[in-house]
């Protein structure tokens, strides 16, 4: 069997939605992924499921919020002398808002690993992609940084930063065609990180996340809400007069 | 791992438990605190056996990973929260199908292996747990320990309600299939002497078997139905099925089933194709889950819930009992239309607790009437008992506690097996003392 053609290198593979994202990848070709995340055994596990999926596998283990890794020339010597058709960061915590605000390393911390740890890692993958001159970066982000809201803002405020970081390297990019910066952006997903939540009809499921960023992924868009109508929702609620919004305990 | 304390469901929806609920996304190394415990895949097991009141339920939904598929072979290990409409969705395309299934495959694997799931091909390929070389145990006191066919913790924890511990990871042996689709024949029949006729008939060249009955007719229509067995294809793609479009948005009213709008189904669903036969060519989706194609579709019961009454009696009783059963039910006018008759083989299962031996099953589903409804079954469970037949557990939610041990000669041999950590509301109800 010949080695795929398609090559990703994935940040923080083990969060579900990333899991979905790369199960629907396959499901449509097989791929070359290198698999980067804190825990040696779960990306082990990760890796087991995507190979028998059809992906050829290697692992890393790496702490992602440890900036001093060079991931501009670190990348290189795992790519098998072949350019990166993707990179997808998936990395992200969802923090407890209460205990950030009261103390102010835990609060440096989620802005750390939700927003620097990301900007970090998208720099030096932009700096590859305009090396190689063609290629993808995916970012995970959320619908919660597209307004400030009592209940989130705290992980909200790192998403905003992380989508206004991408949307300023979608500009740098803009006149290089073969090269795409697409922001994810899941709205309310049932996954192990929101299993104390309530389900409502609001929440989709990981597995049609994980398809739809796959779609937005390969046609490369700009912004993708997942699903879709997340758009009009965030547009609403961004919309809202803070003193309509003040009212709510959104 | 996320704990949380909320209300959760059987699909029968009569009453919910509440418990701390944990939600591994890896299998664990350990079980969460001293107990009490019991694992919860999809809730689709209709009476209480998947519920615990108080305890602690851990949600294996996300432990849903392949960790090896050999091509060659199709033996597939996966953890055990991965449901069976997963596994389809990997191995259809690759050309291999479960070993057997259940009238769903919204189930988790684990709970398939706890309920020692049967399905259409009984007579020839016995329940799930004949499939599954082995299996990872988490128990209380010990660490993950893997448990092969032949094990007595594998021959328990088979059909055992999830008592034995927490499984984690089991291997399943897949079945090759050449085509997605089915050849299939409809044969309508008009009692249960011409049932046993076609099912005998068919049991030697027919790999799925199954009868739709109508529950409610009585007199001279007791006992008719349509017999529906398939073989595998050879014609068609290995084409996947697709996700539920429809899903009942709400609780319909109670009185949405009721005599005269099953009466009026079935004569319709009776009368669905001209002639005595109709053949047809059927991908497997329409064939073995008529029924995940519509979300939710227990709401349709209304708000009180409903029960399912899943009973075999053996061939030595021959098909008095089964009659009797009939004729209990059509006389209460209670029945739904959702009513199942198939006979079972003669291949045993392994597990202590395996419901399916030799004989004719009927299940079927009651919505929840009060004690009008719980008179009946006391009614039918003294036709079982007297034949002596069982009660299926993955359905119960009302059997006595002093049957159980009449219908499951095994249990005390069960009970050695038991984690002391785990227990259910079925298990509490089997031993109120």
């Amino acid at each position: 069997m010949s080695a795929p053609t398609y090559q990703a290198a994935v940040f923080g593979a083990t969060s579900s939605i990333c899991q979905e994202t790369l199960r629907a990848m396959l499901r449509q070709q097989p791929a070359r992924l290198l698999l980067i995340g804190r825990n040696a055994g779960k990306l082990a596990a990760v890796a087991d499921d995507l190979r028998c999926r059809g992906a050829e596998c290697l692992t890393l283990t790496a702490p992602l919020a440890d900036f001093a890794t060079d991931w501009a020339s670190l990348l290189p010597q795992h790519s098998a002398n072949r350019p990166w058709d993707l990179f997808l960061l998936a990395h992200g915590t969802m923090p407890d808002q209460e205990q950030a605000l009261a103390d102010g390393n835990s609060l440096a911390e989620v802005l750390a690993v939700n927003f620097v740890s990301p900007a970090v890692i998208a720099a030096a993958c932009g700096a590859i992609l305009d090396r190689q001159g063609h290629g993808t970066l995916a970012v995970i982000g959320s619908v919660a940084g597209d307004r400030g809201r009592g209940s989130n803002f705290v992980y909200g405020s790192a998403k905003a930063g992380l989508d206004t970081f991408l949307a300023g390297m979608r500009h740098r990019f803009a006149k290089r065609q073969r090269i795409k910066i697409v922001t994810l952006k899941p709205g309310m997903t049932d996954s192990p990180m929101t299993a104390h939540l309530t389900k409502g009809p609001l929440f989709s499921s990981a597995d049609r996340v994980g398809a739809l960023a796959w779609q937005a992924i390969r046609a490369g868009t700009p912004v993708a809400y997942l699903p879709g109508w997340w758009k009009l929702v965030m547009t609403l609620i961004r919309w809202l007069p803070e003193m309509v919004l003040h009212r709510t305990r959104l | 791992m996320t704990t949380t304390t909320r209300e959760m469901h059987a699909w029968g929806k009569l009453r919910p438990a509440r418990a701390t609920v944990c939600t591994p996304a890896w299998p664990p190394a350990a079980l969460p605190g001293p107990g009490p415990l019991l694992a919860y895949g999809l809730g689709r097991s209709y009476g209480d056996s998947c519920l615990l009141d108080g305890g602690t339920m851990i949600e294996t939904r996300f432990l849903d990973r392949i960790r090896a598929f050999d091509p060659h072979t199709g033996l597939l290990r996966a953890e055990a929260g991965i449901s069976l409409d997963a596994i389809l969705r990997f191995c259809v395309p690759r050309g291999w199908f479960l070993p057997t299934t259940p009238g769903t495959a919204l189930v988790t694997l684990g709970g398939a292996i706890a309920n020692d799931v049967h399905g259409k091909n009984h007579h020839r390929s016995g329940c799930i747990g004949n499939h599954i070389p082995a299996f990872d145990l988490l128990r209380s006191d010990q660490p993950v320990q893997t448990c092969h066919a032949g094990d007595a913790l594998h021959a328990a924890t088979i059909g055992g309600l999830g008592l034995t511990g927490l499984i984690t990871a089991a291997q399943i042996q897949l079945t090759p299939i050449r085509s997605a689709f089915l050849d299939v024949e409809l044969i309508r029949f008009s009692g249960l002497d011409e049932f046993m006729a076609l099912s005998a008939e068919s049991a030697a060249t027919w790999e799925h078997t199954v009868a739709w009955i109508d529950c409610i007719a009585g007199g001279a229509s007791l006992g008719r139905g349509i017999f529906i067995r398939g073989n595998w294809s050879d014609r068609g793609a290995l084409t996947l099925h697709r996700p539920a479009r429809l899903s009942v948005p709400m609780d319909l009213p109670a009185c949405t089933l009721n005599r005269f709008s099953v009466r009026a189904f079935n004569t319709l669903y009776y009368r669905r194709f001209c002639g005595k036969t109709k053949t047809l060519h059927q991908h497997y989706a329409p064939f073995f889950y008529p029924l995940d194609g519509v979300g939710q579709w227990n709401r349709i019961y209304g708000k009180r819930g409903f029960y399912q009454y899943q009973c075999v009696t053996p061939p030595a009783a021959g098909t008095g009992p089964m009659v009797q059963i009939l004729k209990q039910i059509a006389a209460s006018g209670q029945a739904s239309f959702l009513a199942v008759l198939k006979t079972f083989g003669h291949v045993a299962s392994p597990g202590l607790l395996s419901f399916p031996t030799p004989g004719i099953t009927l299940a079927l589903d009651f919505a929840d009437r009060g004690a009008r409804t719980r008179e009946l079954f006391d009614r039918l469970d003294a036709i079982v008992r007297d034949a002596g037949g069982r009660l299926y557990p993955a359905k119960d939610a009302r059997m006595r506690a002093d049957d159980f041990p009449r219908f499951y000669p095994q249990l005390e041999t069960f009970r050695n097996h038991l984690d002391p950590s785990f227990t259910s509301e079925f298990w509490k109800r089997m031993h109120p003392h």
